[in-house]
């Protein structure tokens, strides 16, 4: 009775599975909506500390793996 | 001048064909005149769901060819004289389909009704791409389920990249269908929510259908089930003939089954 409750409810599973699966089929499309969004708020989390010359996220897939990088390039007169 | 809109899906069973049957004559019972074309050649099945199958004299591929004209290949539909139909080729493939011939297949109809609607084969091939090539719209059918949502994103992708008016600098407008709905499973956490189809596939909604075993029964008799006053997949198609048609119609909450809605209500006098 307990593991029914633990269960996660399985749309929400088709949820990440779909969400997953949909973002590496877009692939070179890199069509990431919030991507704009994420970019901003690393520059923003970063300058606090340090000059922000630019950021680039790049998606990589390596068989199994997905990995996204984030390069952060910093202002020369830092 | 009309518009063109292709029904497209991915995935194929998902309720295309019913829902370019039900939209087209929705949109000719708003008054508007409409022509609905099937473009699955060797498929051919909206004949079928529109009972119009003992009258096909001319199909769209004589139609391209200069075989027949418009006026010859066109079927009047026995319920609504708004609404036209053009039948696919049953014995061709869909090779014989070439840009050209759609273009100008596609641009005669939009000089004759107020609207265009192309029924696409399933999947994202040639047929598909040309279905999708001279649209202004694009209607996209899901069921609320991994596979259809899966292949109906590949679809938009290759509508984003591939159709003429994207080529030209501008945007194919779409929206989204979620067919097949069953509101005690979304309610239980079986079924995903529409919410989420939305956040998934980052497009705009124009109607969700119930599940409804009116429509096969519908099909069955080649009567689409739009106009079965009792049926509420055939009220949400009317519901959404009336959003094509530009009237604001408020996007009913099917997902909230009545036996759900009474143990809210039920619960509040607890």
């Amino acid at each position: 009775m307990f593991d029914f409750w633990k269960k996660k409810k399985s749309a929400s599973v088709a949820k990440d599975r779909l969400s997953i699966a949909i973002m590496s089929d877009r692939g070179g499309r890199d069509i990431y909506p919030f991507m704009d969004d994420m970019k901003q708020e690393i520059v923003n989390v970063v300058k606090k500390y340090i000059g922000v010359r630019g950021v680039e996220i790049k998606k990589e897939i390596d068989g199994d793996w997905e990995a996204i990088s984030i390069d952060v390039f910093l202002d020369k007169n830092v | 001048m009309g518009i063109v809109i292709a029904v497209i899906s991915g995935k194929g069973g998902v309720g295309k064909t019913t829902a370019v049957a039900n939209l087209g004559l929705g949109v000719a019972m708003n008054g508007k005149k409409c022509a609905v074309v099937d473009f699955d050649i060797g498929q051919r099945n909206l004949d079928m769901i529109l009972g119009l199958e003992n009258r096909v004299v001319y199909d769209m591929v004589q139609v391209m060819d200069g075989e027949a004209s418009i006026k010859q290949a066109m079927i009047k539909s026995k319920v609504d004289e708004n609404l036209h139909f053009l039948a696919a080729s049953q014995s061709k493939d869909k090779s014989v389909l070439s840009s050209e011939k759609v273009y100008k297949l596609v641009k005669e109809l939009k000089d004759n009704y107020d609207y265009v609607i192309l029924d696409s084969p399933a999947g994202i091939e040639s047929g598909f791409e040309h279905t999708i090539e001279f649209a202004d719209a694009a209607i996209i059918v899901v069921n609320p389920e991994v596979s259809s949502i899966r292949d109906a994103d590949r679809a938009i992708g290759i509508l984003d990249s591939k159709s003429q008016k994207v080529k030209d600098g501008g945007e194919v407008a779409k929206y989204l269908i979620i067919n097949r709905i069953v509101a005690d499973m979304v309610q239980s956490g079986e079924m995903l929510r529409s919410e989420d189809i939305l956040e998934i596939l980052d497009i705009k909604l124009v109607g969700k259908v119930p599940e409804d075993n009116g429509v096969i029964d519908a099909s069955n008799q080649g009567k689409p089930v739009i106009l079965d006053k009792n049926s509420i997949a055939g009220q949400a198609y009317k519901r959404i003939a009336a959003r094509l048609c530009g009237k604001k119609v408020e996007m009913k909450d099917i997902e909230v089954s009545d036996s759900s809605l009474f143990k809210k209500i039920a619960g509040i006098f607890k």
